[in-house]
């Protein structure tokens, strides 16, 4: 069967490096599933999740990872996600991630003067919610 | 007799001083021995984060060189190449301490050299700072600077340098200058850092070999032909996807020059202060071997006193 090569970086380090069955990113455009030759691509990722599926031993394993944003590149066999910045599900601590996340809504409610730390906050109030789906789906 | 006895009194003297000579450069042994252990530690970190990002700037690279060949590079700013160029500009990254040996100096005067390489085509080069003693050095030297901007002693994220990228793209779109390079002290190794400047705009869609380049040969290994790819998809489309990319690799490249400056400043400094160390040693054993002469000396002097006091009662 054919496979992904699938990297998954941040500046902070490799997150993933793995052969796997396919890969789902939300981009710009809404969310993507990628399969083995795929057509080259390359797309703006939005705050959001990849799933990622592998079949080990014929059974299906899923995983989840949070990024914040960035590019995917995709050529045939191999995909490079160059995240702003990624967690696996089982790094993100729930709680604080909803802490971080009524705290972006709550600046988001009060300061709205300023548009440029208006989009600041929004974009990080966006990255909040995109780890709190990743968190959740796991349990 | 009346030399005699004005030496026996210089003879403690001569010794007290030596002693005091040994106490001082050993306490200074101490301050950088000190020094040499902070800059270790401060060493590895540096050294963790900047072999953590090479994987990062190396795939955004490797992104950009597949794109070159399959967009029309004239149709982004940050690709075309000027037919004119009239003023360039240069990102200094340096260090805000010294005692780094001759680190700064180094990269002032590699920047100077290249300068002299571009200046019958550009009339003037700016200079762009990042840390304190690169922009005291250029200053010196004459060089023109633009702006200056405070430097951390450890850069923690990307977004620390951000204000640079965009100072910098508005000014190249805007045409005040049409290169951009960025100097840097690359790190080799502990034992070896070489000062180096970059093109960063126009981008050059080349294998970059110089910016990170001592763990990503196996990613080089792996490198995918892409000659057979007809073309790309861009979503939502190639202008935007351009326009979100090329400012970020500069950012990416911009952050990794930095890193690996730092990585290369705190080696150049534990070196510098294991050298002033070991030097700091050797004196004190020079000193320590004169003490005890001069000790031997004056005792000498004495037996040969008293036996000379002696003979004369005799």
């Amino acid at each position: 069967m054919k496979s992904i090569k699938l990297k998954i970086v941040t500046p902070e380090k490799v997150v993933l490096s793995d052969t796997v069955a396919q890969v789902s990113l939300d981009t710009k455009m809404g969310q993507i599933t990628i399969l083995p030759n795929h057509l080259p691509l390359v797309a703006e990722l939005v705050p959001g999740e990849i799933i990622v599926k592998k079949s080990a031993k014929g059974r299906e394993q899923e995983s989840w990872v949070a990024v914040s944003g960035g590019f995917v590149e995709v050529l045939p066999d191999t995909v490079v996600v160059l995240a702003d910045t990624a967690e696996y599900a089982a790094e993100i601590d729930q709680a604080r991630a909803e802490e971080a996340r009524i705290k972006a809504e709550e600046l988001l409610k009060e300061k709205m003067v300023d548009s440029e730390e208006y989009a600041y906050v929004a974009a990080k109030l966006q990255k909040e919610l995109a780890r709190l789906r990743v968190v959740r789906r796991r349990r | 007799m009346k030399w005699d006895s004005n030496n026996v009194r210089t003879m403690p003297q001569a010794t007290r001083e030596i002693k005091r000579r040994i106490k001082s450069v050993s306490n200074t042994r101490k301050i950088t021995k000190a020094m040499e252990m902070v800059a270790a530690a401060k060493m590895r970190r540096a050294v963790a984060k900047v072999l953590a990002t090479r994987s990062y700037a190396d795939l955004a690279w490797q992104t950009v060189i597949h794109l070159a060949k399959k967009v029309d590079t004239k149709r982004h700013p940050f690709f075309r190449e000027r037919q004119e160029i009239k003023h360039a500009a240069i990102v200094l990254i340096s260090t805000n301490r010294g005692l780094c040996g001759s680190f700064n100096v180094n990269l002032v005067h590699k920047v100077i050299d290249s300068i002299k390489i571009h200046q019958p085509e550009s009339k003037t080069t700016y200079i762009i700072s990042y840390g304190v003693k690169g922009r005291d050095e250029a200053r010196r030297r004459h060089l023109t600077l633009m702006a200056d901007f405070h430097k951390e002693d450890i850069t923690d994220n990307s977004v620390i340098i951000r204000p640079i990228v965009q100072l910098v793209a508005k000014d190249y779109i805007d045409g005040k200058y049409d290169k951009v390079f960025v100097a840097f002290t690359d790190f080799m190794s502990v034992l070896k850092q070489l000062p180096h400047i970059k093109q960063l705009l126009p981008i050059v869609p080349k294998i970059d070999e110089r910016l990170g380049h001592i763990i990503h040969k196996e990613d080089l290994a792996e490198k995918i032909n892409i000659d057979n790819i007809s073309e790309f998809i861009f979503e939502p489309n190639t202008k935007n996807v351009l326009d979100a990319f090329l400012p970020r690799l500069v950012e990416v490249q911009i952050y990794q020059a930095v890193l690996e400056s730092e990585a290369s400043e705190h080696s150049a400094r534990m070196l510098a202060m294991r050298n002033a160390s070991d030097a700091a040693g050797e004196m004190i054993d020079d000193l320590t071997l004169t003490f005890n002469k001069a000790r031997q000396a004056s005792i000498t002097a004495e037996l040969a006193d008293i036996t000379g006091g002696r003979a004369a009662l005799e």
